[in-house]
């Protein structure tokens, strides 16, 4: 960050909301074509009936389950940035902590469409919802998925909550730097903020709440969504690993994402001064960290229905190695675990193209995780005869595309509209040195 | 403010610059530091002020109790319109119920963290604020101090001895 200083930021952060160029509306309105394919399946499943998906008995969960899982790990990787390491004072998160809480909120608001797409009958959704149904009867909350609801609605509202919080100071500056009607509606976003001594000292003690806070809410939020399959008797799915093993897969898949969206970017905005290749190689660094224990996870499994002597077990994990879905399985065991030891070498960590295509590699990996897990276990459960295969159908392809053209679509509006990067957080490594998160 | 008080912005570049103008003035019994503005959190700032603690952390922890207590009570409340044993577990079921209470004990502390912030904050407050300089939000330092009019010129004199420019000489009729 040498060189930098509070005006140089505020330049450089501020110079990405001016006028875009026609490269970016095409990109905004390819998304967007993207976004209306997805729509379109799913209102056609709407009008057809969930039968134009490929779930089928044994496999009742398909992709829109996988997707759900896959979305809400995203997620959770830019609480990790925003929230933990703002704990643990670690500075250089403050760079990319913007863009990671805004990848968190819209990465909920992309895996909480699944459980209505997948609803088929989406006019029911009202059934999850904590009023009584039209005989009375209220949704019975020891059922996972109710825990399910009540954390990802707690979830998207904090996040929310936190990401608007931390922008307040940034809107401020963006009020004052602008003029006519964008000064207005900063001027209403903005609160106003004047950045008054009464203002810090509230602040930041309620952001320091809300990163006490949103700790324990991430690391249940991944827990719960667990749940849904530990809580159940299907061989793979009922153990107690799945919880810990949730959590640091969907960190290890969002920290992926992050430097997925961080390096173009860096680039596109010439954020090079600010996300400097330190902050890059530090989210490098964290990845190995989760890779390994997700590999360690992947072992343990392995190793409990050894250790069981479970047939049931054994069986479902052998399957899953060498079965119909091993391709699949492969994929992630490479992809989630030994790709990101590639960057235990300082020479791969520091060359953007390589972090690229490693943060794309481990984002296919940990997709297929979710495969394998969701798929694999209810394919091959207890009784032979039930067996049975799964490949997802056009319709669901199209609605997966819909779901990422959505994410991204989202993100390319936020970050020409909004400050993509916390100036003020920013400042604050500058002034305290990398070290220091404020 | 008082009728007769008249205030001076200083605007510093530096922040240690600030703090120190902060700490020599709170040693004059007859200047008043009005309000401090600047574009990022700063200790120095905190040590000159030296304020008390704020009263957001208890608007959290009356939020996160009353959330508990909602989440598990209304938990219970409905397995209890339906007094049906499900899963062989009683109907007033303490673990999963809990797990409703934990996740709303964070919405709840997290809405009291809110309420607590913009409540001690006064946010959001559309009026325009005398003396505040569009600087401020982004790389300058701002204090407001208060003297009779009769001082106006040893305040604005002070400040430009510590590295300052100096906005608003006017009298102030009213609070700020």
């Amino acid at each position: 960050m040498d060189g930098l200083t509070y005006e140089s930021i505020d330049n450089t952060v501020l110079a990405t909301l001016s006028p875009p160029r026609r490269s970016y509306w095409i990109t905004v309105m390819l998304l967007f074509a993207g976004v209306l394919i997805g729509a379109s399946c799913w209102l056609y499943q709407i009008l057809v009936g969930i039968g134009v998906g490929g779930q089928n008995n044994p496999v009742h969960w398909g992709t829109y389950l996988i997707n759900f899982v896959f979305w809400v790990g995203i997620a959770h990787s830019g609480t990790l940035i925003s929230a933990i390491l703002h704990l643990f004072r670690a500075g250089w998160r403050n760079p990319i902590a913007r863009a990671a809480e805004t990848m968190t909120v819209f990465a909920v608001c992309t895996a909480g469409l699944f459980p209505f797409i997948h609803l088929g009958r989406v006019w029911m959704v009202y059934y999850m919802l904590p009023i009584p149904n039209q005989r009375t009867l209220w949704p019975n909350f020891q059922s996972p998925l109710m825990f399910d609801v009540v954390a990802i609605s707690t979830y998207l509202t904090v996040s929310s909550l936190f990401w608007y919080t931390g922008m307040l100071p940034d809107l401020a500056i963006v009020r004052d730097r602008t003029v006519g009607v964008r000064k207005k509606i900063f001027s209403i976003l903005a609160l106003g903020w004047t950045g008054e001594y009464e203002q810090w000292r509230h602040y930041t003690r309620g952001y320091l709440f809300f990163a006490a806070l949103a700790t324990p809410l991430v690391i249940s939020v991944h827990s719960v969504v667990s749940w849904d399959f530990a809580l159940s008797v299907i061989p793979g799915w009922h153990t107690t690993i799945f919880a810990p093993y949730f959590v640091a897969g969907a960190i290890h898949s969002g920290l992926a994402m992050v430097l997925t969206l961080m390096i173009p970017l860096r680039k596109i905005f010439h954020y090079e001064q600010i996300i400097t290749m330190h902050v890059l190689e530090s989210v490098a660094k964290t990845i190995v960290f989760t890779g390994l224990i997700v590999g360690f996870a992947y072992a343990t499994e392995i190793f409990m229905a050894w250790y069981s002597h479970s047939t049931v077990e054994m069986e479902s994990f052998w399957w899953r190695a060498f079965g119909d879905y091993s391709l699949e399985y492969w994929i992630m065991v490479i992809c989630n675990t030994t790709i990101p030891l590639l960057l235990l070498f300082k020479k791969i960590r520091t060359t953007i193209a390589t972090l690229f295509i490693i943060s794309l590699l481990v984002n296919v990996g940990m997709w297929y995780e979710r495969f394998v897990i969701i798929i694999g276990s209810v394919a091959h459960d207890f009784l032979p005869h039930a067996w049975g295969l799964y490949s997802p159908t056009g319709i669901e392809f199209g609605i997966m595309i819909g779901s990422f053209c959505l994410f991204f679509f989202l993100f390319v509006l936020f970050v020409k509209h909004m400050p993509s990067v916390s100036m003020t957080e920013v400042k604050e490594t500058l002034h305290e040195g990398e070290t220091h998160a404020g | 403010m008082p009728a007769d008080q008249a205030s001076i912005m200083g605007i510093f570049k530096h922040e240690d610059q600030t703090a120190a103008a902060i700490k020599a003035l709170r040693q004059r019994a007859d200047w008043t530091v009005a309000r401090v503005h600047s574009p990022l959190p700063s200790h120095a700032i905190e040590t000159a002020l030296a304020p008390p603690k704020s009263k957001v952390g208890w608007f959290t922890l009356a939020g996160g109790i009353t959330g508990f207590f909602t989440g598990f009570l209304f938990a219970a409340f409905t397995a209890t319109r339906w007094s049906l044993m499900v899963s062989g577990k009683p109907v007033v079921a303490l673990v999963p119920f809990f797990i409703v209470g934990f996740e709303f004990t964070i919405l709840f502390a997290v809405f009291g963290n809110v309420l607590g912030l913009i409540s001690q904050a006064r946010l959001p407050r559309f009026g325009p604020r005398p003396h505040y300089d569009d600087r401020f939000s982004g790389n300058r330092f701002g204090v407001l101090a208060q003297c009779r009019p009769t001082q106006t010129k040893q305040l604005i004199q002070f400040f430009q001895d510590r590295g300052a420019e100096t906005t608003g000489a006017e009298s102030q009729p009213r609070e700020v």
